[in-house]
């Protein structure tokens, strides 16, 4: 056993190189001729005059993991040694390994008796175990420090301004390795070469490995990927991509059409990777597809008819301002804001969860600007049983929890590990954190606060005069302060909030239109440019950056009109796109050069089963005939919600919806009672087909017209009539078994 | 709301009546399971071409999962010796094993110390729940860093690695995860078809059914093949056969192979049956949510399921431990002792592991809250079944409990010790759909001690 083990793991070393067996890859020296080091570059410390600090020690503790979240980065530190997570505050590190634990940790007078150096080699018991070997660099740089007198780097030293990376765009072939070199710039303009002292990481392994040394190795599959280099708290970007092997002859790519903006920047991207697209989808698909993803609904078979015969060139620009008239689109919108808003109504009462409802679905049905619609939000105030965007501020009280949706909703940035710490990818620290809190510190509340599980009083949201957030270390007072750029100033009794939806809904700050182009552009084409799509940070490249940039400048020339966007996208021939691949693009799950199929949301096939059916589902505490699109709380019952993965409120913390398949599903539309009765009442559509005068074939075209929303083909009638020709057949129940099977394949279940 | 989701519970009951008329419906399906029965040969014939067949004396195994990190010191490893601010407020108890002891709430278990194993030397680096439950749960340490609320998946799971090398028979799913999905717990590149079934609902309930796993009230057997073959004739849409390009209809059409069989299962629909169980044995597991999902569990394996995973939250105590504890700690340590026992009794345990774990132990050092922290330098685990020596103390931490210091362990060794008692090769390489190969575990050594 054990040899087959070795010999496959030789194997997929030689072949494949996994990071774990990287260490085998022969490190290749970094290559100097081809532009990257410049003359003024410095050796990385060991042969430098002195080792100090925060230039030479500090770096280490990062590159080794001594100052991560598992080990003495933690906020309590480890075992007693406590270090600032990824080296963000040099004075705490310093103090603690020098002055800290008696001294003990550091001995000027033998050096391989200090702690640190014992720890670090496993000589005295390591809770970390072995994290630098006897004679290494490392252990040599540690050792020269320590019998200095571990100097700290003199304050007037040049400081750290950056950390770049060479190369940052990498092509490479499959299986194609090559060494990344880190420099590092200081403030007086030298550079440093720290690739012995970074720390690397790849976003994906099977697309390209990175070994603990910088050498990057190429997977064998196509596609990209972002690697990290972490010197000290800086992080650069090298971002890789191995295209599709063999070359596309340009001129196959400039047949393709591309006059639409989003088409040009797609077919960019796919050059990069040598991928083609998929053909156009048919006028059905792309029919049924623009109604259930702008409108979440089903078309009726009168709308299929009439599209499918129109012979005008430009019905599907018809097809879609028609669409965006539709009273659908509001109800659609508003359940996908309603995921990320809604608050549950054992905590703010029933009364005010409907008014938050009712103030979202009223925005989204009036196209309300998204800027207007974020601002107003923002600076609610009034009753909560008035003005529905008050309930925002009952239903988030605190200004770190205000913080934390606010920064992740609206710009995609999650700020939450800033709560405590330095954000660990990220520049944020708990000053920015906290100062971001403040806008939100003089937020007033009056009347009945909260008392679950009713809550059910009114409460007055308003602008105090008092109110402060405190850094949680040093307790100093923080000033409002957004986490980059300028914002206005704060007049004299003016509401902070003010302020801060101007600079947050600002056409300047472009984490805040391409934040909502992202999260519109995901809904529409499947996967999205940012995933996940409130995640926003350098170190999770967008698959098309130029495109989301491009989609987010739009928004901005549109004055935020939502509406706009969405035909904006809808509108590309990539929207349009055939979900069937090709062989240039068989791999493509990111890059749009073909649709992605998805499942249809929860509250949209339940309305769909309803419209296929025709007989309506009753939901407590909605009028009757409501729509699954329309219920103002997850807290609704809802079997079939529940199935198709609505976000669970009973959940803590609540789950996010899901939009995978289960076998619950399938199970719940095969079997479950609710469904059954559907097809089968005697009100249902099934029955009236049963009764009516129609021929089989008409009642055949109208179910495929309502289920898939096209005809059915020549031999797909056949077979639908043969059943209804058998001897001694019920009109109804053959109807009924045919609704039921049309009603059970992907077909209907999923957007293609 | 509240009284509609009774009513909704009332409702679902009268929709599962009975088995008679599901016999009759399994007779007539023989060409369904034949087709199962030959897919499960043709696994296993694949398997064994991989060299994954060894022998392995478990057929099932039964994980209980503590969300959140149980705490290591309340429960198998008390420390007496160290401060008061790192021992807590509980004593130390004698076992069946002389020389062992366990926290003073577990005397059930400590009752039966001499048929159970206990690893007190595993530990990792992952330090939040979504790592850390990643890393337990797969074996694997998760890719890049993840965040503690994550729900992440970089590797198959060990459910979902079962399920692949051992298929199911009988109609049952072959993983089960009750009453939810655990974060790490699917499949990965492995499938949809390996991803586990999960039954939310609560047995402890009287009207306890697995809800739509029968035909609805007044649709024959007949009717329902009918329907059913109407369907794979007017089901048209083109499939992505390629599993690179991702294709969600793939899994769909797995999920409708599993449903069907899942229906047609006499076998299935006897182990949901809970309620047949003498009042006496449902008694002995606990009247509650978590006794009666351990005994689902135990009817699950007799029916022949190879993997259940009980996920069983609020483990993660950073308030007011020794409280809740005092509330919980009880229950599970008599629910886990019945189940073991009762294998025992049924002649079972030999072929059936047992397992609890959560992603790893808490702090020495009792915080403000009276609560403990995350630490995975240090945790418990309970292995028992399988042949796994009876009374096995595997390794131990340090005199304040701080640190796995001898015969330390890794969440790889662990997931070895789990596949080798199942049959299941560690050391193979499984493909991914884009034709990577992947160790299914970078270091195949299981722990020797339980190997025996």
């Amino acid at each position: 056993m054990r040899t087959i083990a070795i010999r496959c793991l030789w194997l997929l070393v030689s072949i494949f190189g996994m990071v774990s067996a990287a260490s085998s890859i022969p490190a290749i020296e970094p290559k100097d001729a081809a532009g990257s080091p410049s003359p003024q570059l410095l050796d990385s410390g060991l042969h430098a005059s002195e080792v100090t600090f925060e230039a030479d020690i500090q770096p280490l503790l990062t590159r080794f993991g001594c100052n991560s979240g598992p080990c003495h980065g933690k906020s309590r530190g480890q075992n007693g040694f406590a270090l600032s997570l990824l080296g963000f505050d040099s004075d705490f590190d310093y103090d603690s390994l020098v002055r800290q634990a008696r001294g003990r940790r550091i001995s000027p007078a033998s050096p391989q008796l200090s702690l640190l150096i014992q720890k670090a080699m496993g000589s005295l018991p390591h809770g970390g175990g072995i994290r630098i070997e006897a004679g290494s660099k490392p252990h040599q740089l540690l050792s020269r420090w320590i019998a200095a007198g571990a100097p700290r780097t003199p304050a007037d030293a040049p400081q750290l301004v950056r950390v770049s990376v060479e190369p940052p765009l990498a092509s490479l072939a499959p299986e194609e390795s090559f060494a990344l070199q880190v420099t590092a710039e200081y403030s007086d303009g030298s550079l440093r070469d720290v690739t012995d002292a970074s720390a690397f990481q790849s976003n994906d392994n099977t697309i390209a490995a990175v070994s603990p040394e910088g050498v990057l190795q190429a997977g064998p599959v196509t596609g990209e990927t972002a690697v990290m280099a972490r010197y000290m708290n800086h992080i650069a970007l090298c971002s890789v991509t191995i295209p599709l092997p063999q070359e596309v002859a340009p001129e196959v790519y400039d047949q393709l059409p591309q006059a639409h903006p989003v088409d040009a920047l797609v077919l960019d991207k796919l050059k990069l990777l040598n991928m083609l697209p998929s053909a156009a989808a048919d006028d059905s698909t792309f029919h049924r597809r623009a109604y259930l993803r702008v409108i979440g609904r089903l078309p009726t078979v009168e709308e299929t008819r009439e599209f499918l015969a129109d012979g005008a060139p430009n019905k599907r620009q018809t097809l879609i301002a028609q669409l965006l008239q539709q009273p659908e689109y509001g109800d659609f919108w508003a359940n996908k804001w309603a995921d990320l808003l809604r608050p549950n109504p054992y905590h703010v009462g029933i009364k005010a969860t409907l008014n938050y409802d009712a103030w979202i679905r009223e925005a989204f049905r009036e196209n309300m600007p998204y800027d207007e619609f974020v601002k107003q939000l923002l600076t609610s105030r009034g009753s909560t049983f008035r003005d529905g965007e008050t309930v925002m501020f009952r239903d988030r009280r605190k200004p770190d929890e205000l913080t934390t949706i606010v920064s992740q909703l609206f710009l995609g940035i999650r700020l939450e590990c800033a709560k405590c710490h330095h954000h660990p990818f990220e520049v944020y620290g708990q000053s920015d954190f906290y100062s971001f809190a403040a806008y939100f510190a003089r937020i007033g509340r009056k009347g009945t606060g909260i008392s679950a599980p009713i809550s059910g009083s009114e409460e007055f949201i308003f602008t105090a005069d008092k109110g402060d957030v405190q850094h949680p270390i040093t307790n100093e007072v923080l000033e409002p302060r957004p986490i980059f750029g300028e914002a206005p100033e704060i007049a004299e009794g003016e509401d902070r909030r003010e302020a801060l939806a101007e600079w947050l809904a600002s056409p300047e700050n472009p984490y805040f239109a391409q934040t909502m182009a992202n999260r519109v552009w995901t809904d529409l084409m499947g996967v999205g440019l940012v995933e996940p799509v409130d995640d926003l940070r350098a170190t999770n490249p967008p698959t098309n950056p130029e495109l989301l940039q491009a989609l987010g400048d739009d928004f901005v020339q549109s004055d935020f009109n939502i509406k706009k966007l969405i035909r904006q996208i809808v509108l590309s021939k990539a929207y349009a796109m055939s979900t069937l691949p090709q062989p240039r693009n068989e791999l493509d799950t990111r890059y749009y050069s073909r649709k992605y199929r998805q499942r249809l949301r929860a509250e949209v096939l339940l309305d769909s089963v309803v419209q296929v059916t025709g007989v309506p589902e009753s939901f407590s505490a909605m009028a009757p005939n409501a729509k699954a699109k329309e219920l103002w709380t997850h807290r609704i019952g809802s079997l079939f919600l529940d199935a198709y993965g609505r976000p669970d409120p009973n959940q803590d913390p609540p789950c996010e919806r899901t939009g995978e398949p289960t076998v619950v599903q399938t199970l719940h539309l095969m079997n479950s009672e609710n469904l059954a009765q559907k097809i089968t009442s005697d009100k249902g559509q099934a029955a009236q087909w049963g009764k009516s005068e129609q021929s089989p074939e008409e009642i055949v075209n109208e179910m495929y017209l309502a289920i898939y929303a096209r005809f059915p083909t020549e031999s797909e009638l056949k077979i639908a009539l043969g059943i209804y020709e058998n001897e001694g057949t019920d009109r109804r129940k053959v109807t009924e078994d045919l609704m039921w099977s049309l009603m059970n394949t992907p077909e209907f279940t999923f957007k293609d | 709301m509240p009284a509609n989701t009774t009513r909704q519970h009332a409702k679902r009951s009268t929709y599962c009546d009975g088995i008679s008329r599901r016999s009759c419906l399994q007779l007539g399906l023989t060409t369904a399971l034949g087709a199962s029965l030959t897919d499960l040969l043709s696994l296993r014939s694949r398997a064994s071409e991989s060299g994954a067949s060894l022998r392995g004396p478990a057929k099932s195994c039964i994980l209980v999962w503590l969300d959140g990190g149980p705490t290591h010191y309340e429960t198998f490893d008390p420390k007496p010796e160290a401060p008061s601010e790192v021992r807590g407020e509980f004593f130390p108890i004698e076992t069946k094993v002389p020389g062992v002891h366990f926290s003073e709430h577990m005397t059930r278990l400590a009752g039966i110390a001499d048929k159970i194993s206990i690893v007190r030397s595993i530990r990792h680096n992952q330090g939040n729940h979504g790592a850390g439950n990643h890393y337990m749960m797969t074996g694997a340490p998760p890719r890049i860093p993840v965040g503690c609320g994550a729900f992440v998946s970089f590797h198959p799971s060990l459910g979902s690695v079962t399920a692949h090398q051992r298929g199911h028979q009988n109609g049952l799913p072959a993983y089960f995860s009750i009453p939810s999905m655990s974060r790490s717990g699917g499949p990965n590149f492995l499938g949809a078809q390996y991803a586990p079934f999960v039954v939310p609902d609560d047995p402890n309930r009287d009207s306890f059914r697995v809800r739509d796993v029968a035909l609805p009230k007044g649709l024959e057997t007949d009717r329902f093949e009918h329907r059913r073959e109407l369907r794979s004739t007017v089901d048209s849409l083109p499939r992505f056969e390629n599993q690179a390009t991702g294709d969600p209809v793939l899994a769909a059409d797995e999920y409708f192979q599993q449903s069907y069989d899942l229906m047609t299962s006499k076998e299935a629909q006897e182990a949901f049956n809970i309620q047949s169980e003498a009042d006496e044995v449902r008694e002995r597991y606990g009247r509650n949510s978590f006794g009666q999902r351990a005994l689902l569990a135990r009817r699950l394996v007799t029916a022949g399921v190879p993997f259940i995973t009980l996920y069983e939250g609020g483990w993660d105590h950073h308030r007011d431990l020794f409280n809740t504890c005092r509330k919980r700690l009880p229950e599970v340590d008599n629910t886990v002792a019945t189940l073991i026992e009762d294998l025992e009794e049924r002649g079972m345990l030999d072929e059936t592991l047992v397992v609890v774990l959560g992603e790893f132990g808490r702090t020495p050092k009792i915080n403000k809250d009276a609560g403990r922290d995350h630490w995975s330098n240090a945790m418990s685990v309970l292995m028992a079944g399988a042949k796994i020596p009876g009374g096995t103390i595997v390794g131990a931490t340090d005199r304040q409990g701080y640190s796995a210091v001898d015969r330390v362990l890794s969440p790889e060794n662990f997931a070895s010790t789990v596949y080798r008692k199942l049959g299941i090769d560690p050391g193979q390489i499984l493909y991914t759909p884009q034709g990577r190969p992947s160790h299914l575990v970078s270091d195949p050594a299981p722990i020797d001690e339980l190997m025996a």
